[in-house]
């Protein structure tokens, strides 16, 4: 990296563009000054908006950080206090189950099914295409405040559609009048469900659009060598779209962890704090109780979840990637 | 009809019908916003629910819009957006081009360090950035919030147009400063004009990241006039009774501008993405 940085550097510069042969791969003239000027109100950006915040959250994490330190600016270090008190919480130990679990299901199910709707979308008619894409697309634009309140509405005890729906189909029996969101389990079914529904667009349509670049000739070669619909699957789309598949995981697992609209908005986390995932824990610790700095561990916590997570990830991804350059 | 079909044919019919019904599905929950909004006051509170909404009535809409501040709402939500939108573009176009066009020191640690911050969690920043706009007294301050969502977006965006500007061949920037153009000039008329498809999807991004964002607009706009369209709207369920036809015609009223936009630019918003998902 310094190497090529260093080569370019102390390439000769030319003052002005002079007319001259054309040909050369870079641009004309190369002035030292005018790369850092355009990008400096990016990176002073950056640095006040994100790098701060990031310190002071990291700071703030260590601190005793109450209701009277927002009016005196003061709050003592305790070190790792924060920390050992939240992972001794039992409240906290069974948000973190909770979170984990959420994110695993609605990761696991956005990947499943958005492959398979990507596959649905690879054969069927160019009308059904279209139609198919559209209302994916309409699903995907919808703002998530907007989809929370639809939702609400949906599953309404009295008027909703939903259990209207569920009764008529008497799969449940009678569910006229029944409240999704005062059980804990169905409510995270139901924040669940949202949330697949909400992100299943950007996953099928993302993996459709990779899977149009895969030449078709690879699976015509396939089929004449006797390959079945599992064999090509498992030797040809999925090897192919491996890097797609890891930055789709990656990104939806960072989104559903840090899920907080539709939690907060249908449940507020509760009943009795039963739906509580780490990023409303984290809200509520810090600006219901006033307990900025056990707030801010936790968020530190969530972060360290995500980042042991990603470089697991991006490493698993560059070992196979070197590995796979034979196969 | 009753003619037989090929098995590709019949697994394709097949196909079709499994689409139709996805669809279906997938599309519903949107249909039933459009359609409850529509509807007459009667026909939403109803044991069996109405599923074309006939005669089509618009005194929900009439009823959002006579609630108090609404077009302030609307206004907050439009200035904090836009405002963010395009100082965003014009930050990160910038550096966009200085990272696809030069090689300085530090560029490739700049590359690295935007995808890092890119996947900082909003919802961990909350709390630091409250604290920060706090202390100098800038909660509930608009510019506070328009700061915040320009720079949350800013490593995408100047990722994807750093993409889409390498995408431009530098031969013809070279053509332009031969005919005698500026460097400054050659951006303007040469380049920005390719990088108008690039701008739009970027733009996009950026758009519904501060037209949807409730977090950050709920922790630090505290009074009621400051409160952006997705603040006012979940403030519009109170506990003792929900006007819903109401809130649900507010809530079409909130998402349509990003449906269209969506709906527009459908092509080019899927394939935007996926070459840079691939390229990574």
């Amino acid at each position: 990296m310094a190497m090529t940085d260093k080569r370019s550097a102390v390439r000769p510069v030319a003052p002005r563009p002079r007319p001259g042969p054309r040909g050369r791969r870079a641009a004309p003239s190369r002035p030292r000054l005018l790369p850092w000027a355009m990008i400096a109100p990016a990176v002073v950006a950056l640095l006040l908006v994100q790098g701060y915040p990031l310190v002071r959250l990291l700071t703030l994490s260590t601190q005793d950080f109450g209701p009277r330190s927002l009016f005196t600016g003061q709050a003592d270090f305790v070190g790792l206090d924060n920390f050992t008190e939240i992972f001794q919480d039992t409240d906290f130990q069974a948000v973190l189950v909770r979170t984990v679990v959420f994110t695993v299901l609605c990761v696991t199910l956005l990947m499943v099914l958005g492959f398979l709707m990507s596959h649905l979308l690879m054969g069927v008619s160019p009308w059904a295409r279209v139609m198919t894409t559209v209302c994916l697309v309409l699903v995907w634009a919808m703002p998530m405040v907007a989809a929370t309140l639809v939702w609400q509405w949906m599953y309404q005890p009295q008027y909703g559609v939903a259990n209207w729906l569920l009764t008529k189909l008497r799969i449940f029996g009678d569910l006229s009048a029944y409240d999704w969101f005062s059980h804990p389990n169905q409510a995270l079914g139901l924040i669940i469900l949202l949330t697949v529904w909400k992100g299943l667009p950007f996953v099928a349509l993302t993996l459709f659009a990779a899977r149009g670049q895969i030449p078709e000739s690879l699976y015509e070669a396939a089929r004449l060598d006797g390959a079945g619909v599992l064999q090509t699957f498992r030797n040809i789309t999925v090897p192919i779209l491996r890097p797609v598949l890891a930055i789709l995981t990656v990104l939806e697992v960072i989104w559903s962890m840090n899920s907080f609209t539709p939690i907060w908005v249908l449940t507020r986390g509760g009943p009795d704090g039963q739906t509580t995932t780490l990023g409303v824990l984290a809200y509520l610790t810090a600006f219901s109780r006033n307990q900025y700095g056990s707030g801010a561990s936790i968020a530190v916590v969530t972060v360290l979840i995500l980042a042991v997570f990603s470089i697991f990830y991006v490493r698993r991804l560059a070992g196979q990637a070197e590995q796979g350059g034979t196969a | 009809m009753s003619a037989p079909m090929s098995p590709a044919r019949r697994q394709r019919a097949v196909n079709n019908s499994i689409a139709v019904l996805v669809s279906a599905v997938m599309v519903f929950p949107v249909y039933w916003m459009f359609a409850t909004a529509f509807k007459q006051r009667g026909h939403i509170l109803s044991a069996v629910p109405q599923f074309v909404p006939w005669p089509i009535s618009l005194e929900n809409f009439q009823r959002a819009l006579a609630k108090p501040h609404f077009w302030v709402f609307v206004g907050n939500s439009l200035t904090v957006t836009l405002s963010s939108v395009v100082l965003s573009l014009v930050i990160s176009l910038g550096a966009a081009i200085a990272i696809a066009r030069f090689r300085f020191h530090g560029r490739r640690a700049l590359m690295a360090v935007l995808v890092v911050v890119q996947m900082v969690p909003m919802s961990a920043m909350v709390i630091p950035v409250y604290l920060m706009l706090r202390s100098i007294n800038a909660l509930d301050y608009v510019p506070g919030l328009i700061i915040t969502y320009m720079t949350f977006v800013l490593p995408f965006t100047v990722w994807t147009l750093r993409g889409f500007v390498e995408g431009v061949p530098v031969e013809l920037e070279e053509a332009a400063l031969v005919d005698g153009c500026s460097r400054f000039q050659m951006y303007v008329r040469v380049l920005l004009p390719l990088l108008m498809p690039g701008i739009v999807a970027t733009s996009i991004f950026a758009f519904v990241n501060a037209w949807d964002d409730y977090l950050f607009a709920y922790v630090i706009m505290k009074s009621q006039t400051n409160y952006t369209l997705p603040v006012w709207l979940v403030s519009f369920k109170t506990a003792e009774s929900v006007d819903y036809g109401a809130m649900i015609a507010a809530s079409t009223i909130f998402s349509l501008p990003v449906l269209i936009f969506f709906l527009l630019v459908q092509r080019r918003l899927v394939g935007g993405m996926t070459s840079g998902a691939v390229k990574g």
